[in-house]
């Protein structure tokens, strides 16, 4: 039987599945995707240093060096299901069972949509799956486009697609909305980015950062112009906000109108932005099903993303011999999702091990990183997420005090 | 106006409309919201609109999301064979 199975070969899956196998764990890690890297392989942003982030050769390189540690990698496998057994899991995927005693879910995150009027339309897709045809299969999801959704995310991917020859026409907000919320509202979206763009990838993010430490954002957007500022040639409207996504059969373009800094719409500002096709970046939450399968207390972080499964710094969950790594405990960049897998596999081998001195001083080592990698992350999501992560951390102590008393008690 | 035409739940086309109506009129929980119209019970199992529909409720009720995860996930978590769901690749059989 498997000493560890992990499932996920992202970053945090691939870096766990590396400490663990030097530790002398036996360990297999499975991914339902063809290609090895996870989230890692659509990634390609300059750095503020003039590096560029380049995730596909990132895959490569840990996928390499997880195979001299001697992990067993297979992809096309879904997990569809798990259930616990006397010695540890059964796994169950479209493949087969498998069994191992420990396992770890490092499953990343999904995207969220925001459904608008013709969002269903053959032609539009997701931010993600735009990067991952482009990227990843090299194939052009069309040639003129239209992203509704200004963040972190949409910047990044805007920049990568122009890269493949797509001509960007506009970055636009989804309209104002109980499911848009604060996306659609141009101050709360320039404060956001404000907020987050201390160490952002491009010169505009940055520049407005830096303007976002005396400027209020409220103030800032009021100078904002309704025709948008230029982010490699591609206009970013905070301004404007997409209605509908028109055509018959396939995306034809996007109706649009001008808003107020506030959100409302202006009147008779409607006009049509042709593109044939249409990415929607509506944010990312921890891809939690699994977790919630086998028994995990949740906690809501709306800084993390969503529901997150409780967990410690040792990345260790609520459920014995359960652990998790990477976006599934909290949406952040691929550099944090390394370094918790690194701690995860470190963690589980000094379970495995009996907590063995040197083990454990590698993994204060190792959550040490976490910390500093976090803090100096280039892409945040969100803002706040340390404090965040210490809530997460501090439920789990509660829970683990909980279930001490209830065993205490029966 | 819109709400109509927007589709929340693609799988089973459940608009928004449906939604907001099922809400006011039972003022009732996501959950509640997918038995009563099917959304979030497709073909994908929810994992494209479960937090919209999260959302969308949290909203029209006056909440905020609860620590609970409300459109519970139910094995299998993936569209699969009922091959594969009987077991025709258990034991370690070669495929
Ligand atoms: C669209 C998108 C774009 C992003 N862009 C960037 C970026 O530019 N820069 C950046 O730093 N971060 C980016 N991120 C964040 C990204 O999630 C992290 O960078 C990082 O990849 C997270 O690593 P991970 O190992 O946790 O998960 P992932 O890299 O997402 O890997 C998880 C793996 O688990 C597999 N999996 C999930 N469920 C199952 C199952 N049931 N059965 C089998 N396999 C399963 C998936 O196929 C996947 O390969 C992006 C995320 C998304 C979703």
């Amino acid at each position: 039987m498997l000493n560890l199975l992990i499932i996920g070969a992202g970053p945090a899956g691939l870096k766990a599945a590396i400490a663990a196998a030097e530790q002398g764990l036996n360990v297999k890690v499975i991914d339902e995707f063809p290609k090895v890297g996870g989230r890692l392989l659509g990634q390609l942003h300059q750095e503020p240093n003039g590096e560029w982030w380049n995730g596909m050769e990132m895959g490569e390189k840990l996928h390499q060096k997880a195979i001299r540690a001697g992990v067993d990698i297979q992809c096309e496998v879904s997990v569809v299901d798990i259930s616990q057994s006397v010695s540890g899991w059964t796994v169950y995927t479209s493949q087969g069972m498998i069994e191992a005693r420990k396992l770890l879910l490092a499953t990343g995150a999904t995207e969220t949509p925001i459904p608008i009027p013709g969002w269903t339309l053959p032609g539009v897709m997701s931010i993600g799956a735009a990067q991952v045809m482009g990227n990843v299969h090299r194939v052009k999801p069309g040639n003129t486009c239209v992203i509704i959704g200004a963040n972190v995310l949409s910047m990044a991917i805007a920049n990568e697609l122009r890269l493949c020859g797509i001509k960007v026409k506009e970055i636009v907000l989804p309209a104002v909305g109980p499911i848009s919320k604060d996306a659609g509202i141009p101050e709360k979206v320039l404060a956001s980015l404000m907020k987050l763009t201390h160490l952002a990838p491009t010169v505009i993010l940055r520049q407005a950062g830096k303007l976002g430490k005396f400027i209020n954002p409220s103030f800032a957007i009021k100078y904002f112009p309704r025709r948008g500022i230029k982010l490699f040639g591609i206009p970013i409207r905070l301004k404007t906000a997409a209605v509908e996504i028109m055509g018959e059969d396939h995306v034809t373009g996007v109706q649009t109108v001008t808003i107020s800094s506030d959100g409302k719409v202006i009147p008779g500002s409607e006009k049509v932005t042709e593109a044939d096709f249409v990415c929607i970046a509506g944010g990312l939450a921890p891809m939690s099903e699994l977790a919630s399968i086998v028994g995990c207390s949740f906690k809501y972080v709306q800084e993390l993303g969503g529901h997150v499964p409780v967990h410690n710094e040792r990345m260790q969950t609520n459920v014995p011999n359960l652990f998790v790594a990477g976006n599934i405990t909290g949406v952040e960049s691929a550099k944090v999702a390394m370094a918790q897998g690194k701690v995860a596999g470190l963690a589980i081998a000094s379970e495995w091990k009996g907590k063995r001195q040197e083990i454990e001083l590698a993994l204060t080592t190792a959550m040490e990183e976490v910390r500093k990698t976090r803090a100096e992350a280039l892409i945040q999501f969100q803002p706040g997420i340390s404090e965040a992560r210490d809530t997460v951390y501090h439920q789990f102590t509660l829970d683990e005090l909980r279930m001490k008393q209830e065993v205490s008690v029966s | 106006m819109s709400d109509e035409k927007t589709i929340i739940c693609r799988c089973e086309e459940v608009s928004l409309k449906t939604i907001n109506d099922t809400v006011y009129q039972y003022s009732c929980s996501s959950r509640e919201v997918k038995l009563r119209t099917r959304a979030g019970m497709g073909y994908c199992g929810g994992r494209t609109c479960r937090h919209v529909i999260d959302t969308i409720v949290a909203d029209l009720n006056q909440k905020v999301i609860t620590d609970d995860i409300q459109l519970s996930y139910r094995p299998p978590v993936r569209p699969i064979t009922f091959g594969a769901l009987g077991g025709v690749y258990h034991e370690n059989e070669s495929c």
